[in-house]
């Protein structure tokens, strides 16, 4: 069974143009643009990895993970941002996200960053 | 008849002459002992006037004595204006000492000085008849700097000639480091302002582009590996290749950019709210003035100090005063600009900037703290968005409310008090 992986970005064309890369590493892709959305639509039990964009209206990246930690869900969480790597990455990695990637983002990067993530 | 007529007009006549001569006597006693008292009078009232016109000149000589202001005065029938008295402030402030100024002429003092245009300036401006009033950078004896603030003017006699010329010179040196202080750092703030916007502007941009390079760089990563397998199109693979490589190039550009407009890390240090409020006043006060327009404060001067950036929150500060300036820009009518700084409760402290200009529509008080969203033709975009960024690393809000209609807008901002604070 393929790995499943939550994409949450407001800006339509980078879900749908990473749902294309991540299908061709043969992953299970299912895109949102908003955090609200995927919460609807995802329940915090079930498995896969969550790509998440910080910078969006409404809920943001930060508010959005703060809640899968106290919902208590396992849900690794690789933030996916067009911010200063430097003021971003720090913080994404104290509030307990796997790893941060600035935007854009290599291919090969992130499918080896989800990988580490999915085995551990 | 005639006789007993005559008799007693005859009688009378000598008691009336006598009477006369008396009266007459009398009168002419009476003119004398005025006279006498007039005289007396006129010598006291003399003595009198002499004493007052005495004291008088006294006490203007201890005047001119006394100010700390430089008073000279200069012979103006004389062509090379040689200098008749001079003040003791004078000597102070010159460094010369009585027999090096007086009978000496006046433009002299200054040695190399003398021949400056502006002693020309002096010149020409008194021989018209006219008073001179100027700033000039003049040197001590000792070659000491400094600046004099010099007033010159013709002393006229009862027939409109002149006779003297009278000068009044201050040391303005304080005044002027002052003055050029201020300036220092008001161009200090702004430049510190405009890169921060700069920063903040590149920073938006880059963020803006790159969504689309990422969704570049994910498309054509993808078509790259679809197309691995198809050694069928070379040509398509090329073009995969120039794709992603013109993408990390863009993305290198603005991972440059970034890198070059870095954002100073912000020094927090104990601030007294008040004070700072007070200093950034004063950077842009000519500004204000010049406006027409008139800040108020009402600061409570119990706060307990604030840890924060003394430039960020100055930043802050200078942007809501500019923006309220502007907001009453147009109404020459509303010129009030009111400052408060209160305990909203133990641990935060508010700031309100207050206008009475036009107020903010209601369409447009949702985006107003978004990037690039301004009302103004020149506008960026970028202050309010920088400045609440900037409170709220200060751990604070910023908001803004219209006041009652038509009554300004008023922006406001918390800020935690410091922790180590007693208070």
């Amino acid at each position: 069974m393929p790995t499943k992986i939550y994409v949450v970005d407001d800006d339509e064309s980078v879900c749908c143009a990473l749902k294309v890369l991540l299908t061709t590493f043969d992953f299970d892709v299912k895109t949102f643009n908003s955090a609200e959305s995927f919460f609807e639509n995802v329940a915090g039990n079930t498995p896969g990895c969550l790509l998440l964009d910080i910078h969006m209206p409404g809920m943001d990246g930060w508010e959005t993970q703060k809640r899968i930690l106290n919902s208590g869900s396992k849900r690794p969480v690789i933030f996916i941002s067009a911010e200063g790597k430097n003021d971003a990455s720090d913080r994404a990695l104290k509030v307990g996200a796997v790893g941060f990637l600035q935007k854009p983002v290599n291919g090969q990067t992130l499918v080896d960053l989800i990988n580490t993530t999915s085995k551990n | 008849m005639k006789k007993t007529i005559k008799g007693p007009l005859l009688k009378k006549a000598p008691r009336y002459k006598l009477e006369e001569r008396i009266h007459q006597q009398a009168k002419e006693l009476k003119a004398q002992r005025g006279q006498i008292k007039q005289g007396a009078d006129r010598e006291k009232l003399g003595a009198d006037r002499e004493k007052h016109a005495q004291e008088e000149i006294h006490i203007q000589a201890k005047a001119m004595e006394s100010t700390t202001d430089g008073i000279f005065i200069i012979d103006a029938q004389k062509t090379d204006f040689p200098i008749i008295y001079a003040n003791p402030s004078f000597f102070n402030l010159t460094g010369y000492s009585k027999s090096e100024v007086i009978g000496k002429n006046y433009f002299s003092l200054y040695g190399v000085d003398a021949n400056l245009p502006i002693s020309e300036e002096i010149k020409q401006t008194l021989a018209q008849g006219k008073s001179f009033h100027g700033e000039i950078l003049r040197f001590k004896k000792n070659g000491e700097k400094y600046w004099s603030l010099l007033r010159m003017a013709p002393v006229r006699d009862n027939q409109g000639g002149i006779t003297h010329y009278v000068g009044i010179k201050t040391d303005h040196t304080l005044m002027k480091e002052r003055d050029s202080e201020i300036e220092e750092q008001r161009e200090e703030l702004l430049h510190v302002t405009r890169v921060g916007k700069l920063a903040e502007f590149v920073s938006s941009l880059a963020h803006e582009i790159s969504q689309p390079l990422t969704a570049i760089l994910s498309y054509a990563q993808a078509g790259q590996r679809i197309l691995k397998d198809r050694e069928s199109q070379p040509q398509l693979q090329e073009i995969m290749r120039n794709i992603i490589n013109d993408d990390q190039r863009a993305t290198e550009v603005i991972r440059r950019l970034r890198e070059l407009l870095k954002k100073n890390k912000p020094i927090f240090e104990p601030l007294n709210i008040n004070t700072l409020i007070h200093d950034t006043v004063t950077l842009i006060m000519t500004h204000i003035t010049s406006k027409d327009k008139v800040v108020n404060f009402e600061l409570d001067s119990d706060l307990p100090m604030i840890l924060g950036d003394r430039i960020q929150l100055q930043q802050v500060l200078l942007n809501l005063i500019s923006n309220s300036l502007e907001a009453m820009e147009e109404s020459p009518d509303s010129r009030d600009l009111l400052i408060r700084s209160f305990l909203k409760d133990a641990k935060t402290i508010v700031v309100q900037v207050k206008d009475s200009g036009c107020g903010i529509p209601a369409e447009n008080m949702k985006k107003l703290f978004s990037h690039f969203f301004t009302s103004k033709p020149d506008g960026l975009g970028m202050g309010l968005s920088i400045s609440r960024s900037i409170v709220e690393a200060h751990g604070g809000h910023l908001e803004v409310k219209n006041n009652n209609p038509g009554r300004g807008a008023t922006f406001y901002f918390t800020i935690p008090v410091d922790g180590k604070d007693p208070l």
